[in-house]
């Protein structure tokens, strides 16, 4: 028996912590965040991570300089060359997913090549992306147009979002052009999951700094995101369903799959509630092909088109993002880049900049909401599947253990860095500056990063030409999103937060 | 009551039950059912583990979902006894 082959069945409790990179996510993510932590003793140990900075190519070619395009982000690391800080970047987060990649039995040879390979694709489009036409907006902010000091004669003004996009693009034209490499040398290491699921983490620290700022709203975002969840569940699923039994046909085991992966979330959804049915893995397997490939379609059109057609509804935009789109890499991916365009747009439109992260929470708490309760949908399906479509009560039992193997362990890791954040900055309010300090490089580059590679990974895993052949059930999933998810999420999110704006950026 | 434990697959288009000295496979989940009762029952009613091996998906998948199924399968007594 091989090592892939060796049984990795739920036992217990404590079965897959070492073995599943939804565990190991939440032990890379805390351990950076109490590596940040040290902040509070007076020890930067997070400074050496590498950020982009804003650069402008001809000035650049007139004068180049490493420093010009990217250099350590903590303050006690300035003495560093620009390139001593992106090996050290390269070198950690290499070898923290490797370990974990060892213990969850891939082959770390060729994990770290291709996650190599995915890491400078991800540089080359962030520093790229940070090019001024791209990113700066033209805009008086505080009396100061930096569109015009930098004396730019055209501009994309597309904000922060532009490196999102860059990214995107890159990992698609290797999943569509270089197939035949993305399967051979990325394989291994192309696991977006893995990596937004970490970057979530690092988003518990920037609700925590998020609460601090604005609780009421934060508490806000939270509550209406668990509402989001009865949408999902109570609304999407049974519409879905039956659409796909009475206009499409499908057995019950085929419907039963695809609503929970078109309504609910995403392939998570599909293989969960596959399981609780009992049927066999080729429905998710199916289903998940399609869900993974609709996903990138609507991460791509998506915020655009939130931004375009409500540019004032940030909070509506991003709510809705969250109920719409699946997969959580997909989703948080979207949030992303929706909370960069909105806030270009904002600055362009209004002058005022929204600070950054808002949207994002407010796209990534709904959708989280969701994925909580997968655990107790799935148990709930199981037991009426055997009483009711099965008739085999007597024979067949579930336990409820499996609501806990279900439960996504990323979350537990999400809500675990809130609360320690807030907990310390309430407790020993003296501290909250530094301890804001020291974990603004988790908060922002050492995030952004993993969203990046996110995009790239998500990117190289899309091949569109896998929908050929989906006919009916890609037919299902496009009406359902058009006629039913997009628009209802769209109303549910108005519904709650019509006119909710993120905090302004104080000067 | 007896307990027994046994890993589910799903290998060739075939449920595999294995372990504790019993490797079995069916088309259909109800049909390999149907075999371990056959294989299993005895003089006392056994409840049998079904645990399932996560292997048997691609890998990529197990980044969404790393469970599929646990259930216990109630087996009679051995019909014609007590």
């Amino acid at each position: 028996m091989t090592r892939e082959q060796l049984p990795s069945t739920n036992r217990g409790w404590s079965s897959g912590m070492l073995a599943t990179e939804d565990w190991w996510a939440v032990w890379i993510g805390l351990a950076i965040f109490a590596a940040s932590l040290a902040s509070l003793g007076g020890a930067d140990l997070v400074g050496w991570m590498a950020r982009p900075r804003p650069w402008e190519w001809t000035d650049l070619t007139r004068a180049f300089a490493w420093s010009k395009l990217f250099a350590p982000a903590g303050a006690g690391y300035a003495s560093w060359h620009p390139l001593a800080a992106f090996a050290a970047t390269y070198a950690i987060f290499t070898a923290l997913f490797a370990f974990g990649a060892r213990s969850l039995r891939l082959g770390v040879r060729r994990f770290v090549k291709g996650f190599t390979v995915l890491f400078v694709v991800t540089w080359a489009a962030w520093i790229a992306g940070n090019e001024l036409h791209l990113t700066m907006v033209d805009a008086a902010v505080d009396g100061r147009n930096r569109y015009s000091d930098a004396a730019l004669s055209w501009g994309l003004q597309l904000g922060e979002g532009a490196p999102y996009l860059l990214a995107l693009i890159a990992g698609l034209a290797i999943g569509n052009f270089a197939k035949e490499f993305a399967a051979k040398h990325l394989g291994e290491a192309a696991r977006p999951e893995w990596y937004i699921k970490t970057a979530i983490v690092f988003l518990g620290v920037n609700l925590g700094a998020q609460t601090m700022e604005a609780s009421g709203f934060a508490g806000e975002l939270i509550l209406t995101g668990a509402a989001a969840t009865f949408v999902a569940y109570l609304f999407f699923w049974p519409i879905v369903y039956t659409a796909a039994r009475r206009m499409f046909g499908f057995k019950r085991d085929v419907a039963a799959v695809l609503a929970s992966g078109i309504s609910v979330c995403g392939a998570s959804a599909a293989i969960a509630t596959a399981g609780a049915i009992r049927a066999k893995p080729i429905i998710p397997v199916t289903v998940s092909m399609v869900v993974v490939i609709f996903a990138m379609l609507e991460l791509i059109v998506l915020p655009g088109a939130y931004t375009a057609f409500a540019p004032d509804q940030p909070i509506v935009n991003g709510a809705a993002l969250g109920m719409t789109v699946k997969t959580d890499g997909a989703d948080a991916a979207a949030g992303a880049l929706l909370d960069e365009l909105m806030i270009a747009r904002n600055l362009q439109l209004t002058g005022q900049q929204w600070q950054d992260g808002w949207i994002l929470s407010a796209s990534l708490l709904t959708k989280i909401w969701i994925d909580v309760f997968i655990g107790v949908w799935a148990f709930v399906l199981a037991i009426v599947w055997i009483r009711k479509v099965e008739k085999r009560g007597g024979a067949v039992r579930i336990g409820p253990m499996e609501i806990w193997f279900r439960f996504p362990k990323f979350v537990l890791g999400y809500f675990l860095a809130w609360g320690v954040f807030f907990a310390i900055a309430t407790s020993w309010p003296a501290l909250a500056p530094t301890l804001d300090a020291g974990t603004a490089v988790v908060q922002s580059p050492m995030r952004t990063m993993l969203f990046m590679l996110t995009f790239v990974a998500m990117g190289a895993m899309t091949d569109f030409s896998k929908l050929k052949g989906m006919g009916k059930i890609a037919l299902l999933y496009g009406l359902a999103l058009v006629v039913v998810i997009a628009p209802i999420a769209y109303a549910v999110a108005y519904l709650f937060h019509r006119g909710l704006t993120p905090p302004l950026v104080t000067p | 009551m007896s307990a027994r434990e046994l890993v589910l697959s799903f290998e060739r288009e075939r449920w595999r039950a294995y372990g504790d000295g019993v490797d079995i496979a069916h088309r259909h989940l109800r049909g390999l059912e149907t075999l371990i009762e056959e294989r299993l029952a005895s003089e006392a009613p056994v409840d049998v583990h079904l645990k399932f091996n996560m292997a048997a998906l691609p890998r990529w998948l197990h980044q969404y979902q790393n469970h599929y199924c646990n259930y216990t399968l109630h087996v009679p007594v051995r019909s014609g006894r007590p």
